[in-house]
């Protein structure tokens, strides 16, 4: 059983991922740029990879905790010192990145458009 | 695609032999035992291409493949020697079996240094490639990811703990020049080093699954055992079985950690594949073994503060320089360092088990041989006990002798220019070959060098000599070419001339380093060949960095003259090899100068 979640903003992803702490469920992140008001995402890579990432997820994810985080609006996210960026654990530095949380797995941009790659991910 | 051929003569004999099924390259107007051969060819409905080479071009062509007498046969692209191997090889139906398509051009057996520069160049050259790679558990259950043994239990994990104990050292300096380090005792968290050392270890595992994946490489993470001449069975974690066939095979296994025969030693004793990730801090640990790896170790655990023992049979280094080596174990003995000499181990009992984080308990029953000649058996105890004796090929699983595969006493693979001198398509890289360096840029060189010539026939070699290399030792070890007593053997002593020198890095006075009275270095030359420098060799902190340029000199054939007309850098210890005038041979006590 997967459960998805979707969160938005650094606190709340880190609040999300303290709650998980005791869990023993592999989980996963999928950080990108958020969408506005009409629903339209700043980060046109992020729309091109969430078909594929959610596609994959569907099929070769079993077990686990999906979390889409949006990492808030394009200015903030350019912002060297935005905390997705400084975070020791997270050193996010790019939109859409893919990752295994507490894993070196990670996945960034046009990684993410390829299927069999996002695929090998889940399967690890 | 026609090939660029012949029409008498061929500059490109090996770039045809890559390309075409069936090439036979006969040396100038000699067609002896031509009709054979053709014959055979035509049995199993193939085209034998044949190409007529120069004297030069045959001699060439002879250097390559290692072989001395003409015609030459290739089978797809393997050299596989004369007529009479060409009818052993149809007469035996393995010819047949190597004619018909299959799955993949390559399969590389082992993922480590070598067998994925090999797995990704031949990818590159647009060849389909599979790569196994399957880690049995060590003798404590550790495994790991892909990678092989540097990446994983070898040179990352150690020179990155080594780090850690420079800048344990660092610390302390630092006082020394004038930063205020609050009071109280620094101590290493061995949890937090590992954490950080195997964090990095997992990046480089994905890191690799990415880029085979992104090169088209098919990974499995599957034992390869041969069933078949040009077959192997693929078992995985689960036990699932693949099996899959291939034009070609390399051998890139490389080796294990050998565990002595004694009692105890399987359930008490960690080797290197378990140090890099142990889930407790070693504490008071027995290292035994004079090997580089053994003294790496008990280095870098004295270097974090642990109470260290050698336990050495006879002496340190087997292959080195042994006046480097004794140095070197000078250094670490004034480290605080405790050398066990003459002492051999008989057997381990396990006191307490390792729990909650803590190392256990080990009573280790040895001999030490005195000076005169009595034996006296001790015991003692230690929190851990590291082997590092040695390291084994463990080819028996694969099967090799299925096939034909000729391996020496030890396992490794007998070969010539890579390729097993009794199975042609069957090639072997790295550690796991027989005479090979057993170093990881040699074998990275060796994959991507003999992916090339074999797929592009450009005659490319793996130059397996004059190779730097560097001990990680507390104070490291840098050298190139031989040491004193091989140059001695090779062109007598009479006709080797020793430059040496110590030195005082500028960086250790300040800090009052007493590893400055130890840094030492020198150049060994022929002097019937205008004092061509042979061998080099220093001891000094960053001796890897240092080595690795100096290398190109031995290379390109530098000269003693050729070392003092290029102007130091200054304050370097570098700069040292720039101004070496003190001859060993005279005998003359060596004093440091500063600067």
């Amino acid at each position: 059983m997967v459960e998805f979640k979707e969160v938005e903003g650094y606190d709340s992803l880190k609040s999300e991922l303290k709650s998980l702490e005791k869990s023993d469920k592999p989980v996963f992140v999928l950080f990108t740029g958020s969408k506005d008001s009409s629903g339209k995402s700043w980060c046109p890579d992020c729309v091109t990879a969430d078909p594929v990432v959610h596609a994959s997820v569907k099929e070769k994810l079993s077990e686990g905790v999906f979390i889409t985080c949006q990492v808030g609006p394009r200015d903030f996210w350019k912002n060297q010192s935005n905390p997705f960026r400084t975070d020791s654990k997270l050193k996010i530095t790019a939109v859409p990145t893919l990752i295994h949380w507490g894993q070196s797995n990670r996945l960034v941009e046009e990684q993410l458009f390829k299927r069999d790659m996002v695929d090998m991910l889940f399967e690890d | 695609m026609p090939p660029v051929l012949t029409n008498g003569e061929a500059k490109d004999a090996l770039s045809v032999a890559a390309e075409l099924t069936i090439v036979v390259v006969v040396s100038g107007k000699d067609r002896t035992d031509i009709d054979k051969i053709t014959n055979i060819a035509a049995a199993v409905q193939q085209r034998a291409e044949i190409v007529s080479v120069s004297e030069g071009e045959a001699k060439r062509i002879a250097h390559v493949t290692g072989r001395s007498s003409f015609p030459l046969v290739f089978v797809k692209g393997d050299c596989i020697g004369g007529p009479e191997e060409f009818e052993r090889l149809n007469a035996s139906g393995t010819l047949e079996e190597w004619l018909k398509p299959h799955k993949y051009d390559l399969i590389v057996i082992g993922g480590g240094s070598g067998g994925l520069a090999a797995a990704k160049e031949a990818a590159r050259l647009g060849k389909k490639v599979a790569c196994l790679d399957y880690v049995q558990p060590s003798t404590q259950g550790t495994t790991w990811g892909l990678g092989g043994t540097c990446v994983n239990v070898g040179c990352i994990p150690k020179k990155l703990m080594h780090q850690t104990a420079i800048l344990g050292h660092a610390i302390k300096d630092a006082k020394e020049y004038g930063w205020e380090i609050p009071e109280g005792e620094i101590k290493l968290s061995w949890e937090k080093m590992k954490t950080a050392v195997q964090d990095h270890i997992g990046s480089l595992n994905w890191g690799y699954r990415v880029q085979l994946r992104e090169k088209q490489v098919t990974y499995l993470n599957a034992y390869g055992t041969f069933s078949g001449s040009h077959e192997v069975q693929a078992k995985n974690k689960k036990g699932k079985v693949e099996t899959i066939t291939a034009d070609r095979f390399l051998i890139s296994t490389g080796l294990r950690p050998r565990i002595p025969d004694l009692p105890g030693a399987k359930e008490c004793c960690i080797s290197s594949d378990d140090l890099f990730s142990l889930p407790y801090n070693p504490g008071k640990t027995l290292c035994i073994g004079a090997s580089y790896v053994s003294l790496e170790c008990a280095g870098f655990l004295k270097g974090i503060g642990l109470d260290v023992t050698v336990m050495v049979r006879s002496i340190l280094l087997r292959g080195f320089d042994q006046d480097m080596a004794a140095r070197i174990g000078k250094h670490m003995e004034a480290e605080g360092i405790r050398f066990l000499r003459s002492a051999i181990p008989k057997s381990f009992e396990k006191l307490a088990e390792p729990a909650d984080g803590k190392a256990g308990r080990i009573g280790v029953t040895f001999d030490i041989v005195r000076e005169d000649g009595t034996t006296e058996t001790l015991v003692e105890e230690f929190e851990t006990v590291l082997i590092a004796i040695g390291r084994d090929a463990v080819t028996d699983a694969v099967q090799l002798e299925k096939i034909g595969v000729r391996r020496a006493k030890n396992g490794k693979v007998v070969g010539r220019h890579e390729q097993s001198i009794t199975v042609p398509y069957v090639y072997a890289i790295g550690d796991v070959l027989e005479g090979c360096p057993e170093l990881t840029p040699v074998a990275i060189q060796a994959g991507k060098v003999l992916m090339r010539r074999l797929y592009t026939g450009n005659g490319e070699m793996t130059e397996y000599d004059q190779i730097p290399t560097t001990v990680f030792t507390p104070l490291e070890y840098g050298c190139c070419g031989l040491s004193e007593e091989a140059a001695f053997e090779y062109y007598g002593e009479e006709n080797i001339d020793v430059f040496h020198n110590v030195f005082l890095p500028l960086e250790y006075t300040v800090a009052h380093r007493m590893d400055a009275d130890h840094c030492y270095c020198k150049l060994i030359c022929h002097n019937k060949d205008d004092n061509r420098v042979v061998g080099y060799h220093i001891l000094t902190p960053n001796a890897g960095e240092v080595t690795q340029g100096f290398a190109i000199a031995l290379k390109l054939g530098g000269r003693k003259a050729d070392f003092d007309r290029l102007i130091g850098i200054h304050p370097t210890v570098a700069e040292n090899f720039t101004t070496l005038t003190i001859l060993k041979s005279e005998q003359k006590e060596l004093q440091a100068s500063g600067c």
